[in-house]
């Protein structure tokens, strides 16, 4: 294994293990998700709206906002003890460290979102069938590029003096493919269709997500710069 | 050029642009002839396509800008980037605010998730938030860095943006200008909107070299006022 | 005399108002349809006119922000 993937691996590890230790991110975010499971339950009348209609929407959304929660304080930990300057110091190439940044938190969101699936499956009497794969590997694209773009826009609200509050003015622009393409072919999905109908969603959300790491790669080294 | 320089041809430049106006107002109004199937309100299209073009034309500037900032670190790209990015904002608005005036008469509904309109209030929103970080950011230098990123992400994520508004759905007007078999519109309409795009241009670039040369006569007092101190 | 002349143009002032507004609701309610159609019709060129106008607010509001500067400016530098 290569000096590059070598350190990539490293921070992804030594945050996966900071996060199991501490469990601060991952509980927060996973209580939030079934939470607002119950409060749509709620909110939907069932009567006049059929579940399998709005549960795409409804896991979607669930996940942007629990991982606006979880994801938007990557840095904060290591801002307010100033560990972040060792990292920032250290050899490591600042790309590398997104990319770590990015893995370790596509991790921590993936496994919230198959939490999210199977809570509001359960909730909302969800019957996938066949096309259980294929909504959990949406799932994971689109899990993907929104944590590279708020990873990286993470980095930005956290030197502002405004901090977590200005993440979702920033990123809820941004994210309107991947809520469009995720949602549109989860919907489907649910419904029973084939996944050959929806392919090329999925093609555009694996764009949206190449992109979105690919540039946060490229620009994550002028945020953190000094 | 030297900011004497910029006030001058900004000077030229924004009064060519008003003489400009002017004629277009005339041609949109006592010119081109009346569009059959809309009628008269059909006439906002020669002011609501040119501002579009401005302010996708802005952002795309500013992301260049931006990017030539990050890597060359000249203080004028920034200027420039920040110049165009609040010209875009005055043309989103403009819009914004026209297009629904159209939507009322056109569609009965002043607002519709339809892509081309919905892409522009995103992209209004992208304005707001590169204004936002810059003046959250207490260290300026840091506030041009975040600045920067977020016109760039912005042009970046405009054409995945654009393609997603419309797979969820179209109702605007087909294209009548780009389109691959040639131009549909008549001669007499197409020469005013393609009068209005220049027009419009024009007056962007005369008000971006004005509003430039402030933001270089306000970098040098505060060069001033650091010196003085 | 004075006094009740005074005291009486209100009255009459609203008397006048309230005829006026009767007679023009009474003619609008009786207003033929071809009337009405045009009155609808003028909307568009109501539209027409208020993004036109638009344009010359916001793009001249852009240009007197940018002269305030500019003046504020050049201002701080005479100093």
């Amino acid at each position: 294994m290569n000096t590059y993937l070598r350190q990539v691996w490293v921070i992804v590890w030594k945050d996966l293990v900071l996060e199991m230790r501490s469990r601060e991110r991952i509980a927060s975010m996973g209580a939030f998700a079934v939470l607002a499971g119950v409060l749509f339950n709620f909110s939907i009348d069932t009567t006049s709206t059929r579940p399998q209609d709005v549960a795409a929407g409804l896991i979607w959304m669930t996940l942007i906002f629990g991982g606006l929660l979880g994801v938007g304080r990557t840095f904060h930990l290591e801002a307010q003890d100033g560990a972040l300057q060792g990292v920032l110091m250290s050899p490591t190439p600042k790309d590398a460290l997104f990319l770590a940044k990015t893995a370790a938190n596509f991790v921590l969101l993936y496994v919230v979102s198959l939490l999210v699936l199977g809570v509001f499956g359960l909730f909302f009497g969800l019957d996938l069938g066949p096309n259980l794969g294929w909504v959990v590997l949406v799932l994971g694209v689109g899990a993907l590029g929104f944590v590279a773009l708020v990873t990286l826009f993470a980095a930005v609200s956290t030197g502002t003096n405004m901090g977590e509050t200005l993440l979702p003015v920033l990123v809820f622009p941004l994210l309107v493919p991947m809520v469009i393409y995720g949602v549109g072919t989860t919907t489907r999905l649910i419904n029973g269709r084939p996944f050959d109908e929806v392919e090329g969603n999925v093609r555009m959300l694996g764009a949206f997500a190449l992109a979105a790491v690919a540039a946060g790669a490229v620009l994550f080294r002028y945020v953190v710069e000094d | 050029m030297s900011t004497a320089g910029m006030r001058r041809g900004g000077t030229a430049l924004t009064l060519l642009g008003l003489l400009g106006l002017i004629t277009l107002y005339w041609m949109a109004f006592f010119w081109v002839p009346t569009e059959v199937n809309q009628g008269v309100v059909q006439r906002i299209f020669y002011i609501h396509v040119p501002a579009a073009w401005t302010s996708f034309l802005a952002i795309g500037f500013a992301a260049l800008a931006s990017g030539m900032y990050l890597w060359l670190r000249d203080e004028r790209l920034d200027r420039a980037a920040l110049c165009a990015i609040e010209g875009g904002l005055v043309f989103a608005t403009l819009v914004l605010t026209t297009g629904p005036l159209w939507g009322k008469i056109a569609w009965g509904t002043y607002w519709t998730w339809e892509p081309r309109l919905t892409l522009t209030l995103l992209l209004w929103f992208i304005f707001i938030g590169y204004f936002m970080v810059r003046n959250a950011t207490e260290d300026p230098e840091k506030g041009k860095r975040f600045a920067a990123v977020v016109a760039i992400v912005g042009a970046i994520d405009i054409p995945f943006i654009h393609l997603s508004v419309v797979w969820f759905r179209s109702l605007h007007p087909e294209p009548v200008v780009a389109r691959p078999d040639g131009p549909t519109l008549p001669g007499d309409m197409l020469l005013t909107l393609l009068f209005g795009v220049l027009v419009f241009t024009v007056l962007f670039f005369g008000l971006f070299l004005f509003r430039y040369a402030v933001e270089g006569l306000r970098a040098e007092a505060d060069l001033r006022a650091r010196s003085a101190a | 005399m004075k006094k009740s002349i005074t005291r009486a143009l209100p009255l009459a002032v609203l008397a006048l108002a309230v005829t006026a507004g009767a007679v023009v609701a009474q003619e609008s309610a009786g207003m033929p349809q071809a009337t009405r159609l045009a009155e609808q019709n003028l909307r568009p060129y109501w539209h027409v006119f208020a993004a036109y106008a638009l344009v010359i607010l916001v793009v001249g509001g852009w240009a007197v922000s940018i002269a305030r500067r500019l003046k504020a400016i050049e201002e701080r530098l005479v100093d």
